[in-house]
């Protein structure tokens, strides 16, 4: 089977000022569907124009990128955002849920876009709320719900479209111990039970041991990338 | 159509979100819509009642008024701006083929007294062609006869305004008013003829000229204020017009190329007068709905430029999730017309009070047609879609990952 994400000699170069910050170089992985991979790195290693790239925010400056067997490198700006709403899912840390908007009106956004009967987008809003155990707070909006339970809103957000992919950008950065376990649980079940890929962005090595494969980046290099024996979320260490 | 629906959903929440912010911002299109409607139906209301009231002066009337003459700054001879006098219009009866009738008045507005009431009223002097030539009908009682006139009867017909000013509701044919020292019988009444350019023609009495110069003003010998001619047909009120001016122009000694002392005017320039007040008004409200609508329209787009920057982070997770960028402007552009459609309906508010409380004052009927509705509505939907645009598409080309990181 063909993996889902495919980066082929992925270089991203920035201008900063006068001089070029090379921010990925060479960059060359195959992540296969189902996985469960955390990204690594020290802040300015690059990790984030990385994530960046395999979110279709951005392109690289050379190089290309498969993703479920598109090219997607060179797409149009509209192309993107369809390749984004259809494929993949995001989760950040920040949450990002839209204020003063019901829990299961931020979960139907990405439907919307795709032009959804409102019904329908009702339905698997709503499906998709109850599969990360938050049906009972649907009309709740942000304000009303704690750290824990917006970021659980994110991911509804993310799965309700059912994509293969699902980037998690510092998912548990803003939430205490207890509910990282929660948030890290939820994505490890997705990635074992639905099969969807999903790759964590930290650079906490607790969260990242909690995945089946690290890969870590250095200086825009993927400078070690390595399989790991997945412990569960429950098991990870309390954090100050 | 159901993305529409949704994106209108949306539009509206944020809009009903900020709801201070956007009553304010749509003041000035409000302002400028009630203008526009103002204008509509200034349209519908006055032109009708203008050319009411050019028809209530009679048809095809010419009038001539008597004017002061100037020579070098002095008032000529002894032309005091009375200079008309009853023989000029026997003389345009006599001359002047393309008039079918001729009718002089004289009037002064003076204290009359009844048994009931009394009121400043005006009291004319007319002869019997007045009623042809100003198409004034008796609604009660008679006119007066010609002996009457010649041997200047004290006698009178009330017109509906004053009847009511000095007999309320009691019927004044057979009952006595009194003009000065002199009583006068009331013989008939009129017909209501309404309001002309000039006055309230129900607001007076007729007596025969003859006795108004005997007994009501008897200093003026037999001038008169104004001659009233009817031209045969509108064909003919240019030559009318033409024949009256040589006419009086040969009888008063006037040299060509010399002003007259008296001035001809016809029924179609009193109206054009007329219609000249009315586009003065229509250019006036159309100055002020143009600046509004272009200041309102400023101020929709600076708030929406506002929003645009505090919403930053929220359009970045929307591209994050799928919108394209003309899904973005779609949105900002729906928030700016709703905005606008907003003002525009409080404007249409505002004009149907205005036009309520100030129809008694104007004194004519003004609609708020559907079309003025729809103009309005349009004009509104217009400012937003142009002044939306520009923050619309600022939005949409935002780089996604610079707005997620937006503070």
């Amino acid at each position: 089977m063909s993996a889902l994400i495919r980066l082929r000699g992925v270089c991203k170069d920035y201008m900063s000022g006068p001089e070029v910050v090379h921010a990925l170089v060479d960059v060359e992985l195959e992540i296969g569907a189902g996985e469960l991979v955390a990204v690594v790195g020290a802040s300015g290693s690059g990790k984030s124009t990385l994530m960046n790239i395999l979110g279709c925010l951005d392109r690289p400056t050379r190089g290309r990128y498969e993703l479920a067997g598109i090219d997607v490198t060179e797409r149009s700006t509209d192309q993107r955002a369809l390749v984004r709403n259809r494929l993949i899912g995001f989760v950040f840390q920040g949450f990002n849920l839209l204020p003063r908007t019901t829990a299961l009106e931020n979960v139907e956004l990405p439907l919307v876009y795709r032009g959804v009967s409102t019904r329908e987008r009702f339905r698997r809003a709503a499906h998709a709320l109850a599969q990360v155990g938050l049906a009972d707070r649907a009309h709740h909006t942000p304000a009303q719900l704690s750290g824990g339970q917006q970021q659980r809103v994110a991911i509804a957000r993310a799965l309700v479209t059912n994509p293969p992919l699902l980037l998690a950008d510092e998912p548990t950065g803003n939430l205490d111990t207890r509910t990282s376990h929660e948030v890290l649980g939820l994505l490890q079940e997705l990635s074992e039970q639905h099969g969807i890929t999903v790759m964590i962005v930290t650079h906490e090595t607790d969260i990242a041991a909690c995945t089946r494969r690290i890969i870590t980046v250095r200086d825009g290099r993927i400078f070690r990338d390595e399989p790991n024996a997945a412990r569960p979320a429950a098991a990870v260490e309390s954090r100050p | 159509m159901n993305a529409l629906a949704t994106s209108l959903r949306m539009a509206v929440t944020a809009m009903l979100r900020q709801r201070l912010r956007s009553m304010l911002t749509s003041v000035g299109i409000s302002i400028g819509v009630a203008a526009v409607v103002l204008v509509a139906a200034l349209g519908t209301g006055a032109r009708g009642e203008i050319d009411k009231q050019i028809q209530s002066l009679g048809s095809n009337v010419i009038f001539v008024f008597s004017q002061p003459a100037t020579k070098s700054g002095a008032k000529s001879r002894a032309n005091m701006g009375m200079g008309l006098t009853e023989r000029d219009a026997e003389a345009i009866r006599r001359e002047a083929t393309a008039v079918t009738a001729v009718t002089v008045y004289s009037e002064v507005s003076a204290q009359v007294m009844s048994e009931l009431g009394n009121g400043k009223i005006g009291v004319m002097g007319v002869d019997e062609s007045y009623f042809e030539v100003r198409g004034y009908e008796v609604a009660s009682g008679r006119r007066f006869n010609e002996s009457e006139a010649q041997t200047k009867a004290k006698v009178a017909l009330i017109a509906p305004t004053a009847q009511q000013k000095l007999f309320g509701n009691q019927d004044p044919v057979g009952r006595w008013v009194r003009v000065g020292k002199h009583p006068f019988r009331v013989i008939g009444t009129l017909r209501s003829k309404g309001q002309s350019p000039f006055e309230d023609q129900d607001d007076r009495i007729l007596i025969p000229i003859g006795t108004w110069r005997s007994r009501v003003v008897p200093t003026l010998g037999d001038r008169v204020q104004l001659v009233m001619a009817s031209a045969k047909s509108a064909e003919h009120s240019g030559e009318a017009e033409r024949q009256v001016k040589q006419i009086l122009m040969q009888r008063h000694q006037i040299a060509e190329g010399e002003e007259p002392d008296f001035r001809v005017g016809t029924q179609q320039e009193f109206q054009k007068m007329q219609e000249g007040i009315f586009t003065v008004l229509t250019v006036l409200l159309l100055s002020v709905a143009a600046i509004s609508l272009l200041v309102g329209g400023v101020g929709v787009m600076n708030i929406m430029l506002v929003g645009v920057t505090e919403r930053t982070r929220e359009i970045g997770i929307r591209m994050a999730i799928g919108a394209k960028p003309a899904d973005i402007q779609a949105q900002f552009l729906l928030e700016s017309i709703a905005l606008t459609l907003f003002g525009g309906l409080a404007g249409i508010a505002l004009a149907t009070g205005l036009m309520l409380a100030f129809a008694k004052d104007l004194g004519f009927p003004m609609q708020l047609s559907g079309q003025a509705v729809a103009v309005a509505l349009g004009t509104s939907a217009a400012i937003g879609l142009t002044f939306g645009f520009w923050p619309a598409r600022r939005a949409a080309h935002l780089d996604p990952i610079e707005a997620l990181r937006h503070e």
